[in-house]
C-alpha cells in the first residue's frame, strides 16, 4: 500500500474547483500549494500543470502580494495561512503580480478544511476587484 | 479467501421473475476466511438468507458496513443470529460528529419503523467506528478509508496473507473530474483497490442513463471500468445493479461491459457482473485471471 492518495475532503475539494470558473487555491495541512484552478490560473498569468506544487513560503512570495502602501505582505499574514493556522475563515484585500506582470487587485476568502482528524488543509477563493468585475459582481 | 454474494443490488430490494438470476435483495458480501472466522461486508437485505445458511455454527461475527443508507442496513433487523442469545456481533461502521454508530442505527432499529429496539436484541451486540488505520479481524487485516458517495461512506480492503479483496459498493470517483487523466493521488478509493486481486465496485448506471444521476453518488460503466483498470485490480466484479435493470438488461450490460473492458486492455474472464449466491475463491480467480 503505497499511502499516497489524497485525503477525500481534498479530493473532493480539487473537483470542486475544477468544476468552477471562481479562482481557486487549495493547499494540504503543511501549506503546500496542492492546485488552483484554471481560472486561478489565468488570473496568475500561469497555469497550475506549469507552475506545480509549491511550498507555502513560495506560492506566498511568488505572487505578491501587496498591501495598499506597495509593501510585500508576509505569508504568515495571509488569509489561506490564517485560515490553516487558526482554523478559522479570514479575508484580506491586496495585490498580486501575474507571471507576466500584470498586477491585480483582488479580495481573498479562504476557509479551514476540518475533519474528525484535524485539519488536512485549506481553500482560498478569491477575486479581481481592480477590472470591472468588483465584489457586487462575484455571482458572476 | 472465499467470497459468496447474498445480495447485489441498489437502492432498493427488487424482487421478481425478472431479476431471479442476478437477484433483488440488497448488498451484502460474505468473505470466508482461512481461519474460518466469517466477515460480512453490509447488511443489505442480502443478510437475512446469509444469517439462515450461518444456522447455529457462527458466534462471532463481524459486519463491515460501508454506511447507514438503508440499501446496506435493511436487513440488520431480519438477522436472524441477531436473534440467538449466544450470538456476539460486531457492527463496524463510520465515524460520524453527528452521533454515535449505535444511535444512527438504532434511527432504524426503533419505533416506529421497527417492531423492536436495539436494546432490545438478546445477542451480544456492539458497535464500533471504523479506526483510522488497519486493524485486524482473525486471520485479516482490514483497511478502511471514505470514498465519494453522498454522506459519509467506507470502502474496505481486506487483506489476508498476499490475497486482498476490496469492497467499494456505493462510489463516484468520476464526479467532477475525468479518471482517464487524473493523477492516481487525487482518485477516490485509489489505494484501498490497488492492485487488489477482486475489485467488487459500484456499477449501478449505464454511460447513457448516467447524465440524469450525476452526484448521486453511483458509478456509470465507463467510470467503473476506469477505475479498475487504473488501478490495476486483478479481478472485477461489477456491483449493485439499479433495481431497474433486469436479468435480460444485465446480460446484454455484460456483453457491452466485456467489449468495453477488452478495448481498456481487460481480459475478458476478469469481467463479471454480481449475481446473488456467486461464490469464488479469490485465490483461484487470481490463479484464472493471470491464465
Amino acid at each position: 500500500m503505497e499511502g499516497a492518495q489524497k485525503p477525500l475532503e481534498l479530493i473532493l475539494a480539487r473537483n470542486l474547483l475544477t468544476s468552477i470558473s471562481t479562482p481557486a487555491f487549495l493547499v494540504d495541512h503543511a501549506g503546500v500549494l496542492m492546485f488552483y484552478n484554471e481560472a486561478a490560473g489565468a488570473l496568475l498569468g500561469i497555469p497550475f500543470e506549469e507552475a506545480g506544487r509549491m511550498g507555502p513560503e513560495e506560492w506566498g512570495m511568488r505572487f505578491g502580494p501587496f498591501g495598499s502602501d506597495g509593501e510585500r505582505i508576509p505569508y504568515q499574514e495571509l488569509p489561506l495561512t490564517v485560515a490553516l493556522r487558526d482554523g478559522r475563515p479570514a479575508h484580506a484585500s491586496f495585490r498580486i503580480r501575474s507571471a507576466n506582470g500584470e498586477e491585480h487587485d483582488i479580495a481573498v476568502s479562504a476557509m479551514p478544511i476540518a475533519t474528525d482528524e484535524g485539519t488536512s488543509g485549506a481553500l482560498a477563493i478569491f477575486w479581481p476587484v481592480d477590472d470591472g468585475r468588483g465584489s457586487g459582481e462575484a455571482g458572476r | 479467501m472465499k467470497v459468496k454474494v447474498w445480495g447485489a443490488r441498489g437502492s432498493v430490494p427488487s424482487p421478481g421473475p425478472e431479476m431471479n438470476r442476478y437477484g433483488g435483495n440488497t448488498s451484502c458480501v460474505e468473505l470466508k476466511l482461512s481461519d474460518g472466522e466469517t466477515l460480512i461486508l453490509d447488511a443489505g437485505t442480502g443478510i437475512r438468507s446469509l444469517g439462515v445458511a450461518l444456522a447455529a455454527g457462527m458466534p462471532n461475527i463481524n459486519i463491515l458496513l460501508t454506511h447507514l443508507h438503508l440499501d446496506h442496513i435493511q436487513g440488520l433487523m431480519f438477522f436472524p443470529p441477531c436473534f440467538k442469545t449466544d450470538s456476539r456481533i460486531t457492527i463496524w461502521g463510520p465515524s460520524s460528529p453527528e452521533a454515535s454508530l449505535e444511535h444512527r442505527i438504532a434511527r432504524y432499529i426503533s419505533a416506529p419503523l421497527s417492531p423492536v429496539e436495539v436494546r432490545e436484541l438478546p445477542c451480544d451486540v456492539s458497535f464500533l467506528d471504523t479506526p483510522a488505520s488497519e486493524w485486524e479481524i482473525g486471520s485479516a487485516r482490514i483497511r478502511a478509508e471514505s470514498v465519494t458517495h453522498r454522506g459519509p461512506t467506507l470502502g474496505y480492503r481486506i487483506t489476508e496473507g498476499d490475497t486482498s479483496v476490496c469492497y467499494i459498493p456505493d462510489h463516484e470517483p468520476g464526479l467532477g473530474a475525468p479518471l482517464d487523466g487524473l493523477e492516481q493521488e487525487w482518485i477516490s478509493g485509489y489505494d484501498l483497490a490497488h492492485g487488489a486481486q477482486l475489485l467488487i465496485h459500484d456499477c449501478q448506471y449505464t454511460d447513457e442513463e448516467y447524465p440524469d444521476h450525476v452526484g448521486w453518488g453511483h458509478s456509470p460503466l465507463a467510470d467503473a471500468l476506469t477505475f479498475a483498470r487504473r488501478t490495476e485490480a486483478e479481478r472485477v466484479m461489477l456491483f449493485h445493479h439499479d433495481p431497474l435493470h433486469t436479468d435480460d438488461f444485465l446480460d446484454s450490460f455484460l456483453g457491452t461491459a466485456v467489449e468495453r473492458w477488452e478495448a481498456l486492455g481487460g481480459g475478458a474472464t476478469q469481467l463479471e457482473l454480481a449475481a446473488e449466491r456467486r461464490e469464488l475463491e479469490v485465490g483461484a480467480a487470481r490463479e484464472l485471471a493471470a491464465g
